[in-house]
């Protein structure tokens, strides 16, 4: 904080306002820039999702400016032979040398099929740029990268229930978080700042938290109760807290199942809804009437949502009955000893949790009288990458709805489905669906016709999923096989790392190299950027100005009550040697293409300009003219980007009620019961008897089932006795943190953070101590790694941190620190994977036994 | 005259390293120095296990054992309450450190901020440089507390976990939250009785 005065009053100490991008959180920072250098970082107190805080991670970017082995000039490979290990014989070249190959292999691509181009990168506020570039140029193949390797299954459950991408929890409020296989609040997950600071002030007034993890994580380790699950059996857990919920307990929010879900929809014996003749509106039964009326009929406020009916000799029941059917046949106590949590135990925090719902209970906000539901529960990743993941997903998110507990004061809350200039819509069957502004292309529900695949990533066989990203390996091996009608042949990559964040290496390996050209535009010559033919160098994003805002509004802003403030990206330095932003390179290489124009046009559409800002494709723009006509639209005329010079967060205005707690303004019910999907199926059957491909489909089933992972199967009587699994830590982000020497400090003297976690029993039956060297090695691959024995980690799993053990020569902190849990992965085969929402299962079978070292 | 002191409240503190971080930001400090940590203490046996953090820092003692023993007198109690080490004074004789029952001294012996590569420093402007030789800790961040700002770590930290402020007033968040919750000093009975104090 230290400043020069005299370097002050020449401009020459400044703090910069921007927006950090260590990971996709858009936090408010301040940046320290003295003499054209960055010296350090804060929190810039005025942004409102940070709110003047900063995480580690986000700290020590400072330093990665300066890093030496950044990449400062254009590089062309000389070696034609790619591989690990592979020398690529890197050569300087000039900028117009690199742009001239660069442009001759997309205009070859282009020619022959522009799908053949796939676009790579996980750089949030980029994706409205390449997303234009990708459909100007033609292709389908948009942003390969892992953002499936989190959310591809729990996205989709928010965006049918909540009609929006992500979840929180209205901690200030919320007295019974469930975290299930997240740390939300723990500077982890989504909001960090300003969930971790609302948890640990829910935890000062006596809040409880319970924490569903294998590993004892921050998170569980903050929690009141852990519940160690065994890894990938959280749907077995859930279900059986369903059932109790329920079946034993008998509590559930019947006011809200019966206006705010299609709990009341009536469901023929074949499951589909029962439909009025005229009208193919779903029916519900009116107990007053003795008879079946549309679900939109006025006046009918008390639908039966139990009981059965016959309506014009036809046997039905309430959907809610349906699932309350369904629950009856779990069998809760085969599901406590197949997820290991005893049976007692799940009772009574089922108990606690349904009791603390506070059915009934209201509270006034400003005027209103809202349901009051002080409990919820997020969930993500940890529990969701597993075969049946989107399935559980939906079994734990039920837990949610059948107490009400979904966008009303103290519940699990959508990120923002309704804004200053968006809001969920409503289907024909009357349930949410998620504004054309958060899910345009891909909406979970409705859903999309499944056809065969003509995108790598074979999202077309998911019509349910909101994306397949980490399917692309599949595409690009096999296009033939699953009927993509072109060859793969290009890819522009950067800030993602496929060699260390998907499966298997070697597997990855062979995937790059059927690339006939690889442009990498990156900071530092990654495990990736090894397989390049030309690599240009990036700007780090504090040597860069965004499209306005740099945080998406329907993701980024917190969620519940509080102001709507949009945040800008703009640049701090000048990026050094002859590096540039990737936004940029992607525009002049737009320019070469002849493609510019176009992308301006469609940047019209997409690029949220309003009528009087939208853009001359005769023309020319710097992305920071482009974002000044963005915020113009949202903020008017009189707003200039100029102005932001202390904080990079603009205040449209305070939100309203209903964009703070939505669910009670909305003309949308929530689903309990997924009618939608059994269309669904019999569509993917169809396109799969095309291809002749034998899928397991039980995964699109209107109620929630429990299905168990390749790893389950592999245990059993086996060599490969345990299951590995990996955690995240607070320290850490992707696999792009540990290039940090600051991080890499702390990181080291943490006794966790680069080891390898076993239990104290599954180690002494090993004859293992901590500080053993050992090798974890599944069926597809291994890792080796220095044990630590502890008591953090469920018994019948292996555990370790991130995506560690980096071997790049361009990476000299990260080179051989911890250990990649990836690398124990085979590339996605089908028992793999979740076949409803294309999420690929994390957890495996391994061994692990003592090596030299 | 103020005693400044810090409260840390363990209940809210996950262990996220913000503070350690915004520590060696803030005082460019040499690699591998570290002049706060965030200890974690494994707890219990599976299911009911758990790991504590525990972040550490020098305690400013009232009763500083390190200025006791600092030949040079470049260790001593500031009116303020801050223990401070005036590096142009330090001999490096290491007395403090092996005096200080906290473990929280370190001896400089290369004090720069050295990349990977082995010849790119990063420098920035700091209060005080700390130089080679010389024993160092945390200094409070006196440079921030003179202008009427929070120390870094506190300023930092979105759990709330460290509360700064005067310990000499009743009123002060930190001498209210002592009172309210029992807090506790470490080591007691060694009795230099500590400026920070533990909540839980």
């Amino acid at each position: 904080m230290l400043a020069d005065r005299e370097k002050v009053k020449a401009g020459r100490d400044v703090w910069v306002p921007t927006v950090c991008a260590g990971c996709y959180n858009c936090c408010g920072i301040l940046a320290h820039r003295v003499d054209g250098r960055i010296v350090e970082i804060k929190g810039d107190p005025n942004a409102a999702n940070s709110k003047g805080y900063v995480c580690a991670k986000g700290l020590v970017r400072a330093i990665d400016v300066h890093h030496p082995s950044r990449v400062l000039k254009p590089l062309k490979r000389t070696n034609p032979v790619k591989g690990i290990g592979v020398d690529p014989g890197w050569q300087e070249i000039s900028w117009d040398e690199a742009m001239e190959i660069s442009v001759a292999a997309l205009k070859k691509v282009r020619a022959k099929d522009p799908r053949g181009l796939i676009l790579s990168h996980f750089d949030i506020a980029g994706y409205r740029l390449s997303g234009a570039f990708g459909r100007a140029f033609g292709t389908v193949n948009m942003h390969w990268n892992r953002a499936d390797y989190c959310g591809s299954a729990s996205h989709p459950a928010w965006l049918i229930t909540n009609g929006t991408l992500n979840s929180e929890v209205d901690f200030p409020n919320c007295k019974y978080v469930v975290l299930w296989g997240t740390q939300l609040g723990h500077m982890v997950n989504t909001i960090s700042l300003s969930a971790s600071s609302e948890l640990s002030e829910g935890r000062r007034k006596g809040h409880k938290l319970v924490v569903v993890d294998p590993f004892c994580s921050n998170a569980a380790s903050k929690a009141d109760e852990w519940l160690p699950v065994k890894p990938g059996t959280d749907g077995a857990l859930a279900l059986a807290m369903l059932h109790v919920m329920v079946n034993e307990l008998g509590i559930y929010d019947v006011p809200f199942l019966k206006g705010q879900t299609n709990g009341p929809y009536l469901v023929k014996p074949d499951g589909h809804y029962l439909r009025d003749a005229a009208t193919s509106k779903p029916l519900m039964w009116d107990p007053a009437d003795g008879c079946a009326k549309t679900f939109d009929t006025a006046g009918l406020k008390d639908p039966a949502i139990e009981g059965s009916f016959t309506v014009a000799g036809q046997a039905v029941k309430p959907a809610f009955q349906v699932v309350k059917d369904h629950l009856a046949t779990i069998d809760v106590e085969e599901m406590a000893r197949v997820c290991t949590i005893p049976i007692e135990q799940i009772r009574r925090v089922t108990r606690e949790f349904c009791e603390t719902a506070s059915i009934g209970s209201t509270i006034e906000v400003d005027g209103y009288t809202l349901p009051f539901r002080p409990v919820g529960i997020d969930y993500k990743r940890g529990m969701a990458a597993h075969k049946g993941g989107m399935n559980s997903c939906f079994a734990i998110h039920m837990l949610n709805l059948l107490v009400g507990a979904v966008d009303v004061p103290g519940g699990q809350r959508g990120v923002n489905p309704v804004g200053p200039y968006w809001t969920a819509g409503v289907s024909s069957d009357g349930l949410i669906i998620p504004s054309d502004f958060i899910a345009k292309y891909n909406k979970p529900y409705p859903g999309r016709k499944a056809s065969i695949p003509k995108t790598l990533d074979l999202q077309e066989l998911f019509p349910v999923a909101l994306f397949t990203r980490g399917l692309y390996p599949l595409g690009i091996d096999d296009p033939e096989k699953y009927g993509i009608p072109y060859k793969p042949e290009a890819m522009i990559h950067g800030r993602t790392n496929h060699m260390m964040n998907s499966h298997d290496p070697a597997a990855m390996a062979e995937t790059l190299k059927k690339l006939t050209f690889q442009l990498s535009i990156v900071q530092f010559i990654d495990e990736t950027a090894e397989f390049a033919d030309v690599i240009l160098p990036d700007s780090h994003d504090f040597e860069r100005w965004d499209m306005f805002p740099a945080n998406d509004p329907y993701a980024f802003i917190a969620p519940g009550p509080g102001e709507w403030y949009f945040l800008f990206r703009q640049a701090v330095a000048e990026p050094p040697g002859e590096a540039r932003p990737w936004t940029e390179i992607y525009m002049e290489l737009a320019e070469r293409l002849g493609i510019l124009p176009d992308i301006y046009k469609l940047g019209n559409e997409m690029w949220n300009l309003g009528d009087a800002y939208k853009i001359d494709p005769t023309k020319k723009y710097t992305l920071r003219e482009i974002a000044e006509r963005q915020a113009k639209t949202i903020f008017g005329d009189a707003f200039s980007l100029d102005t932001i010079t202390d904080t990079s967060a603009s205040i449209l205005r305070k939100k309203t009620t209903q964009e703070a707690y939505p669910r009670m303004f909305l003309p949308s019910r929530v689903p309990i019961y997924l009618e939608y999907l059994l269309d669904h199926r019999t569509d993917v059957q169809k396109v799969l008897d095309t291809l002749k491909f034998d899928w397991d489909l039980s995964t699109y089933s209107p109620v929630p089932h429990w299905i168990p992972c390749e790893a389950h199967a592999h245990m059993r009587g086996g060599e490969y006795d345990l299951i590995a699994t990996n955690n995240k830590v607070p320290t850490h982000q992707f696999s792009t943190t540990t290039e940090n020497m600051w991080i890499d400090e702390v990181a080291r003297a943490n006794p966790y953070t680069y080891s390898v976690m076993m239990h104290t029993s599954a180690a002494a039956k090993r004859g293992l101590k901590t500080n053993d060297m050992v090798c974890v090695e599944s069926k597809y691959g291994n890792y080796v790694g220095r044990l630590r024995v502890t008591e953090l980690v469920h018994p019948e799993s292996v555990n370790c941190s991130g995506s560690f053990g980096h071997w790049a020569q361009g990476l000299p902190v990260s080179r051989k620190k911890g250990v990649m849990h990836n690398a124990l992965l085979p590339k996605p085969t089908l028992d793999r994977i979740d076949t409803l929402s294309g999420q690929i299962d994390q957890c495996v079978a391994v061994k692990v036994y003592k090596v030299e070292g | 005259m103020a005693r400044y002191g810090m409260v840390v409240d363990l209940k809210r503190c996950v262990g996220c390293n913000a503070c350690v971080v915004a520590c060696k930001s803030e005082h460019n400090t040499p690699n591998g120095i570290l002049l706060t940590t965030v200890l974690e203490k494994e707890m219990g046996i599976f299911p009911h296990t758990n790991r504590v953090f525990v972040p550490v820092l020098c305690n400013h003692c009232e009763v500083p054992a390190c200025a006791q023993v600092c030949p040079t007198k470049a260790t001593h109690r500031r009116p303020d309450g801050i223990v401070f080490i005036e590096y142009e004074k330090c001999i490096g004789c290491c007395a403090c450190i092996e005096h200080c029952p906290y473990h929280v001294r370190t001896l400089v012996l290369d004090n720069r901020v050295l990349y990977s590569d082995g010849k790119t420093t990063f420098e920035k402007p700091v209060a005080q440089k700390i130089l080679n030789k010389v024993a160092t800790k945390c200094d409070m961040c006196y440079h921030r507390v003179e202008v009427g700002q929070k120390p870094a770590c506190v300023e930092v930290c979105p759990a709330g976990a460290r509360i700064f402020g005067d310990l000499s007033d009743p009123a002060s968040a930190p001498s209210t939250l002592v009172k309210d919750h029992a807090g506790w000093q470490m080591l007691p009975e060694k009795q230099t009785q500590p400026c920070v104090f533990y909540i839980g």
